[in-house]
């Protein structure tokens, strides 16, 4: 195999690549999807939670109290961001209508302590997302309440669970989010792209017919695949690599950067050289691509399934957790690449001694 | 035969043909291989977040209990010992009490010990014999419907005055009702089985933000189970409804892209059949493929069969879409790019406001919603179906008249860059004799598009924090109209150089304003009439309240951006899109501040 013909035709394809500037889209769907699910994810849960962004909505809240006196009144009364009216029922669903008000809790006469449970009533206005902040501020409180009244019937429970306290945690809301999933996303886009790509460049050859004067040139069938599986795989460690620095100036450090872009880089050259050969199998796009796609689905899922998958490894690297095991990981997928890469070689061969001769 | 039915014939036999043979074994081979996995990954759960943290533990039990979630690495060891290592753990429990190292992965681990203990308490409570001494507060949760519509409440702000000292008295006349009764009137088996049914339910959601929760929405709830839940599981059932889609739409595009190899269509543009009955012809396969599939799944899930009629504008979307892009891309890649580009827009589309489901009524621009619904036995009304998909039929409509107006060999097989095909495509919908009537109605047929836009935006932004969530609706949906109302005479000033004088624009802008005013006013009262009701709506229809005012503004719209193109050429376009869309934004800041109206 000469080297420089497998260059030649990884330039060729690379320039057509940034002459069409599809790339460009490629990389705008990244974006977008990070976006997207950033978005999602602040939103969410500053629509549930608002307090737990720093420009906390801190307004108090009016709520209704009807129905029986408890000591839950006390406990409401305590709670930040709410104030508490004791009102009439009727006065107070009236006033909540009126949106003067953001819910209302009925309390029955049930006994604390007695066989029935204590039904709460809680109203609260429809499709309205003051609604969701007022169950966010009123589960604490419901809660402790909750336990209160456990206590009262404490004898009457078998099995208590194991004490434990948990301090308060600090931050680190979005943290299994971005490292969890989020980084293992971005850096499997690239490889994904890149596989899509390899099933293009091939069957387009076939189906465009311009196999002929590739091959009547002096580069080889086989070369001219290498060049364009080159071509594909370049793209992938400028892709991740570009995520990792973004995250950085993002304020989200990443923490083994080198190794997560040597995984990336060797989960998508297992994934190339499939689609590889899954196109040269086929020559025809709309088969390629739904055979590999789907395949790609069953891989993955199979992947997710194993403890210490790739992915699961990239998660566990950047956050810094990952011991040395990973390296054998890496070692297992590029003995796999090669192994693919040798079936491809010489599937490519056979194809064009089959080519020449038919 | 009808012709359509021909094509459709020779559509089947064409694709039949061109497959190699093993591709039937290998498909039926590789989607038993994929429900095979689906077992095992239900069987083993993901493997995502494995041994993220690691945790140091003295009492055995509580270990046994960390121990059941993977992501934490859990070493064992005495009271002592734990506390002088202490620095070598993320988190360490001693004595019952647990303490986080002082790094964001330590607090995290401390926020998923927080959701296990709570798993692990709920298990125990929920084994207890008495369930009301367990369980001894149950929470009616009753909504109540608001007098008052229009202010800033949908965003979760309150309204009118802060809560002051006293009491609230309200202005309306006080209905009287009577208390809720203080029994609960269910037995405590059925809610046990409720709670056990709640826990064993995918909480995989609650790790990345612990304010989600999925679960089923009973009529009595703890006080753990109160913020809405997550329809989680027919969240999942959505992704299983639209891949087939997306898949079956990709061999549409393909047939389509494959009729341009080799200038291949030109026998059947020969052919004395009119472009769109050919279309329809090559497409009703891959629709009757596409419909059968769907009800195939949802035989096979067991649903209800309504969801066919909620996936129907689905599925002419797709397949419209599928056609412009087939016929559009110039290669092969390119084909792949812009097809995963648009996958990806269209599913967060149709995906992410389903998340709202229960929550809000914006959910419902999504007909995935409608499939929520569906599954959750929430019942649908004719007013929901037609507010979430009649945008897009209409979508899906306009798309494939420009394909079938586009289905001629000059277009087909031109070879220019993707730019200066939209261009294309859009002037030839224009007609030269009637230049002003075409924009007119081209104006018109766009509405669809700018209001998919901007519930785009509505479902993207709608999450933001309050004053950022406005302005960027603001300025989103401003652009996107400025952006539509400016294509048509883009693609007119382009198209022949007679148009291009200051006498043809006055008149084609106010053309365009017209049209675009009409189609805006139509559609909105047709469906978006929930929207509008809360202050996001508000923001993306200022410039629908009056007449004259908007018709003025969409009109200095259009002539700012002519107005350049025509003194600066091609490169003056951008600068005059970004100058109208800051107009734009000011007369709608305006309009809210309640200056104009």
């Amino acid at each position: 195999m000469n080297r420089r013909h497998v260059g030649l035709i990884a330039k060729k394809e690379l320039r057509g690549l940034t002459q069409e500037r599809t790339i460009l889209l490629a990389v705008l769907l990244q974006v977008f999807v990070a976006v997207f699910s950033s978005f999602l994810m602040v939103g969410l849960t500053s629509l549930y939670d608002p307090s737990a962004l720093s420009r906390s909505v801190t307004a108090d809240y009016g709520v209704g109290y009807a129905g029986n006196e408890s000591p839950l009144l006390g406990r409401l009364e305590a709670a930040n961001g709410l104030r508490v009216y004791p009102m009439d029922l009727s006065t107070a669903l009236q006033a909540l209508r009126e949106r003067k008000l953001s819910a209302v809790v009925h309390v029955p006469d049930t006994p604390p302590a007695g066989e029935e449970p204590v039904k709460l009533t809680l109203y609260t206005l429809q499709n309205d997302l003051a609604s969701s902040v007022m169950n966010v501020r009123l589960k604490e409180v419901l809660g402790a309440y909750e336990a209160e009244l456990r206590e009262l019937r404490a004898d009457r429970l078998e099995n208590t669970p194991l004490p434990l306290r948990l301090p308060p945690p600090r931050g680190a809301e979005f943290f299994e989010f971005v490292y969890g999933l989020l980084v293992p996303l971005l850096v499997l886009m690239p490889a994904i792209i890149a596989a899509a790509l390899i099933i293009d460049l091939i069957t387009e050859e076939y189906q465009q017919r311009t196999l002929e004067t590739l091959l009547a040139t002096p580069v080889t069938f086989t070369e001219a695949l290498w060049g364009k599986v080159a071509a594909c795989l370049v793209l992938v460690p400028l892709q991740a690599g570009a995520w990792l620095g973004l995250l950085g100036l993002n304020g989200i450090r990443v923490a083994a950067p080198v190794e997560i872009v040597l995984h990336a880089t060797a989960a998508s050259a297992v994934l190339v050289l499939l689609g590889a050969l899954v196109s040269l199998h086929y020559r025809e796009r709309t088969s390629a691509q739904f055979v590999f796609s789907t395949g790609l689905v069953v891989v993955m899922l199979l992947a997710l399934a194993v403890p210490g998958n790739p992915l699961n490894l990239i998660a566990r690297l950047s956050v810094g957790s990952a011991g040395a095991g990973h390296w054998a990981v890496l070692a297992g997928v590029a003995a796999l690449v090669l192994l693919l890469g040798w079936v491809m070689t010489r599937y490519a061969r056979s194809v064009a001694r089959a080519f020449v001769e038919g | 035969m009808h012709p359509v039915l021909t094509i459709a014939k020779y559509e089947l036999l064409r694709s039949a043909t061109q497959m190699r043979r093993d591709l039937l074994p290998v498909a039926v081979g590789l989607f038993l291989l994929l429900l095979l996995v689906t077992g095992l990954v239900a069987e083993s759960g993901m493997h995502l977040s494995d041994g993220l943290y690691t945790i140091g533990v003295d009492d055995p039990e509580l270990a046994g209990v960390v121990a059941q979630d993977p992501r934490f690495e859990v070493y064992r060891a005495d009271g002592p010992s734990l506390a002088g290592t202490w620095g070598l753990y993320d988190l360490v429990v001693i004595g019952g009490q647990a303490r986080g190292a002082p790094t964001p992965r330590g607090q995290a681990a401390l926020k998923a010990l927080r959701n296990d203990y709570d798993g692990y308490v709920a298990s125990v409570y929920g084994a207890e014999p008495d369930l009301f001494a367990a369980y001894p507060l149950w929470v009616d949760a009753e909504e109540v419907r608001s007098e008052v519509d229009f202010t800033a409440t949908g965003a979760g702000q309150q309204v009118g005055l802060r809560p002051g000292t006293a009491a609230p008295t309200p202005e309306g006349i006080v209905e009287q009702v009577t208390a809720p009764p203080a029994g609960i009137g269910v037995s405590a088996e059925e809610l046990r089985r409720e709670l056990v049914q709640d826990a064993s339910t995918d909480d995989r959601l609650a790790r990345y933000t612990d304010v989600l929760q999925s679960g089923t929405m009973g009529e009595y709830r703890t006080p753990a189970q109160l913020s809405p839940p997550l329809p989680f599981d027919s969240i999942v059932l959505i992704f299983v409804f639209i891949f087939p889609l997306y898949f079956s739409s990709q061999f549409f595009m393909m047939a389509i892209m494959n009729e341009r190899i080799d200038r291949r269509g030109e026998a059947l543009l020969a052919t004395p059949v009119h472009p769109a009955l050919i279309l329809l012809g090559k497409g009703l396969p891959y629709l009757a493929g596409m419909l059968l599939v769907s009800t195939v799944l949802i035989l096979v899930l067991g649903a209800p069969l309504v969801i066919l009629a909620a996936l129907l504008p689905v599925i002419l979307f797709f397949l419209a879409s599928a056609l412009l892009i087939g016929m559009t891309a110039r290669s092969f890649k390119e084909l792949s790019f812009v097809s995963i580009f648009f996958s990806t827009v269209a599913t967060s589309y149709l995906f992410f406001p389903s998340v709202f489901a229960n929550v809000h009524v914006i959910a419902l621009v999504s007909p995935m919603t409608l499939v929520v619904y569906a599954l959750q036995g929430t019942p649908i009304t004719l007013p929901d179906y037609a507010y979430s998909t009649l945008l897009f039929y209409l979508v899906a409509g306009v798309l494939f008249f420009a394909g079938a107006r586009n289905f001629s060999e000059e277009r087909l097989f031109s070879q220019s860059r993707p730019f200066t095909r939209v261009r294309e495509f859009i002037g030839s919908g224009l007609s030269d004799r009637h230049p002003y009537a075409s924009l007119l109605l081209l104006s018109a047929l766009l509405i669809p598009f700018v209001f998919m836009a901007q519930m785009m935006a509505l479902t993207l932004f709608f999450n933001l924090p309050m004053p950022w969530s406005l302005l960027l609706l603001l300025v989103g949906a401003a652009f996107v109209e400025e952006l539509a109302k400016s294509l048509g005479l883009y693609a007119l000033l382009a198209k022949r150089e007679r148009f291009r004088s200051w006498r043809v624009l006055v008149p084609a802008a106010a053309a365009i304003a017209v049209g675009f005013l009409a189609g805006e006013k139509l559609l909105l009262f047709a469906t978006l009439a929930q929207i509008t009701e809360s202050v996001f709506g508000a923001v993306l229809f200022t410039s629908l309240q009056g007449l004259w005012m908007p018709l003025l503004l969409h009109l200095a719209g259009v002539l700012i951006v002519g107005g350049f193109v025509l003194a600066g050429g091609r490169r003056a376009y951008v600068p005059g899109l970004v100058l109208a869309t800051g107009v734009h934004v000011l007369y709608n800041l305006a309009v809210l501040r309640g200056v104009i109206g």
